[in-house]
């Protein structure tokens, strides 16, 4: 599969180590309201950014005004959280064809969302919900991949999700779910370390472990952040800075990715621009050492 | 409202919102040290979302998610019910027993399946709250962080989420506040001078703020575009509104106090007092303005498709004995402002 529409700019480094062919746009940041006019009045280096889509869906005033002037200027990665792939209500059509037509508004490099559910039966709690990682959700979540990649006639990348609880009865571990999912849904992954070393605390297992079992042929971008740890859990806050502890799980992850888009993501307590782009891009230091 | 009484010539003033930011981030909420989700008011029994109705039939259905007869275990759909329901169930005298829980998560290193389960409790909560934070920030202002919290989970047991967006999820916040707010609230808020008819004006001006800033974007009616229409022409013109402008009335002066708040002036609750504003984006400025009633009920025939020439003849009506001199020129100020904002755009003739 291959994206549809040609990309409109130039990527800052265009090396193409998955098997999708998208390309390394370099470290990004997530795009937040509370920038949008120092970025459009200053245009500041950044090599790109990744939008909320849902902040851009059903509205038609002034967010698409000022999504239409950052995506004139950069190169633009949609990420969604109310696709709720892994839900068992039927795929929300209306929401596909939104997010269709603002990966065609953006000219966005690839679309992406959690591995999770968000709701059932109408109703929408609005977080990313775990899912039983079982044979039944592992078959049930592949068949609405194929179907969301088909209708967007492009891969998606799947994000693993921060989760603070399993359900009992379980035949595998996420990573082993996630890597099975790629595969059998043939779709791209977006690889958040951070949610990988907030689970790992909060399920005790190993975040090495998750790494080992992640096919990175199909991994097109990494995600880091902030978190806040509660003692005997951590909460995905996205609140930074990010811990010495997580950017060496970047560093291994873009090593074993051999170069991928990275993306710090920063949603509470957000600090001036030019602080939160200095953040993100403390991941050279840890891509540097793990090249 | 005083008819034809006279508005400052300049009273637009640019509102400092920003949009909503909606994140994959988890919030945290604020009880940081304990992990019981407070406990909420019950949930009114006689609302849509009395007990998340579509849930609980199916949770129900399922029992305490039985096993299927050919299955080993329950169902993809049972257990995202179940999990809805517990995590969407606001009040604790409706939260899973730990026994329940325990059959159907697992614990965690740290953390019991019931405290597990509890931190999306929260955050489903918090998020709710958060969202209608951010649309109603002068309600917040008004009522104190505790009282304004007590009121959102009470909106939020009885209107969850139907909608992959949040963008709309506050609408009916100023209805909730008159109607549906519940007789121990309304009365602990009418102790304190709040009425609910109060608030509910304030949360249909804070509402608007966010309808003109989702509402379509379009270039506005220039004073240069005005002027070149024909004198002649004029009193068979029609002024077409931009999609991102609101006209409301009130019953108590909701905008002067909001803009009070604004500017950090501290100021008690007003009383009922009849009022009117409107609401209008020009590109990515959100302007507020008081009306006078006559400056009221022209906008509002211009609104609803009247000719230039009717509304102004309705306006002149409402002068009295205003020297027309005088009329014409406060009138004329008016059109000044209100292009200036981008209340209108385009002209339109038959």
């Amino acid at each position: 599969m291959s994206l549809a529409g040609a990309p409109r700019f130039p990527a800052s480094v265009v090396v193409m180590t998955n098997r999708f062919g998208l390309p390394d746009l370099g470290i990004g940041l997530g795009l937040r309201t509370a920038h949008y006019a120092h970025i459009v009045e200053s245009e500041p280096s950044v090599d790109w950014f990744e939008i909320l889509s849902d902040n851009y869906m059903q509205t038609s005033g002034r967010p698409l005004d000022y999504l239409d002037a950052v995506a004139r200027r950069y190169p633009i990665v949609m990420h969604g959280v109310s696709l709720s792939i892994g839900s068992t209500d039927a795929l929300d059509r209306r929401y596909l064809s939104e997010l269709r037509a603002l990966r065609d508004r953006t000219g966005a490099r690839w679309v992406s969302d959690h591995l999770c559910w968000t709701g059932v039966a109408g109703k929408n709690t609005h977080d990313l919900l775990p899912m039983p990682y079982t044979e039944e959700a592992l078959a049930h979540v592949a068949e609405r991949v194929r179907s969301v990649q088909d209708y967007l006639g492009a891969p998606i990348a799947l994000e693993n999700p921060s989760t603070y609880v399993e359900f009992k009865g379980a035949s595998m571990r996420e990573w082993e779910f996630l890597a099975r999912l790629a595969e059998e849904a043939d779709c791209a992954i977006l690889l958040d370390v951070n949610n990988i070393y907030v689970s790992a605390f909060n399920h005790g297992f190993d975040p090495r472990a998750y790494l080992a079992a992640i096919p990175f042929d199909r991994v097109v971008q990494l995600h880091v952040a902030g978190h806040t740890h509660h003692g005997t859990h951590i909460i995905d806050s996205h609140i930074g800075p990010v811990i010495d502890d997580v950017w060496k799980l970047l560093g291994d992850a873009y090593r074993r990715a051999g170069g991928v888009s990275v993306l710090l993501e920063w949603d509470a307590e957000i600090p001036p621009f030019e602080e939160a782009h200095a953040e993100a891009l403390r991941a050279r230091q840890f891509m540097e050492a793990s090249t | 409202m005083n008819p034809g009484a006279q508005v400052p010539e300049r009273n637009a003033v640019a509102e400092p919102v920003a949009e909503r930011e909606r994140a994959s981030a988890t919030p945290v909420a604020r009880e940081t040290h304990g992990l019981r989700p407070p406990t909420a008011p019950a949930p009114r029994t006689d609302g849509p979302a009395a007990r998340s109705d579509a849930l609980e039939r199916e949770t129900r259905r399922a029992g305490a998610l039985p096993m299927d007869k050919e299955r080993t275990s329950p169902t993809l759909r049972s257990r995202q019910a179940w999990f809805a329901n517990a995590v969407m169930s606001l009040s604790n005298e409706l939260e899973p027993t730990a026994e329940e829980v325990e059959s159907i998560l697992t614990a965690g290193p740290s953390l019991s399946a019931r405290d597990r389960l509890g931190v999306y409790r929260r955050a489903y909560v918090a998020r709710l709250v958060e969202c209608l934070a951010d649309d109603y920030p002068s309600l917040q202002t008004t009522l104190g962080e505790d009282r304004f919290e007590i009121l959102c989970r009470a909106y939020v047991a009885h209107h969850p989420s139907t909608s992959p967006s949040l963008n709309a999820y506050g609408r009916l916040m100023g209805e909730f506040c008159r109607d549906r707010m519940g007789p121990d609230l309304a009365s602990e808020l009418s102790g304190a001078g709040i009425s609910a008819g109060f608030l509910a004006d304030l949360a249909a001006l804070e509402w608007a703020i966010v309808e003109v800033i989702h509402a379509r974007s379009v270039d506005p009616l220039t004073p240069s575009g005005l002027a070149d229409v024909p004198v002649e022409r004029w009193a068979d013109a029609r002024l077409e509104m931009t999609p991102a402008f609101r006209l409301l009335r009130f019953a108590y002066p909701v905008n002067t106090y909001l803009q009070a708040l604004r500017e950090g002036k501290a100021l008690r609750v007003p009383g009922a007092a009849p009022a009117a504003a409107a609401v209008v984006r020009s590109g990515t400025t959100v302007w507020r303005m008081d009306l006078s009633e006559p400056m009221c009920d022209l906008l509002q025939a211009l609104a609803s498709g009247e000719t230039l020439g009717v509304s102004l003849e309705r306006a002149a009506l409402a002068f009295g004995d205003v020297a027309e001199d005088v009329a014409v020129k406060r009138v004329m100020a008016w059109f000044r402002e209100w292009v200036s904002s981008g209340v209108f755009s385009r002209v339109m003739f038959d």
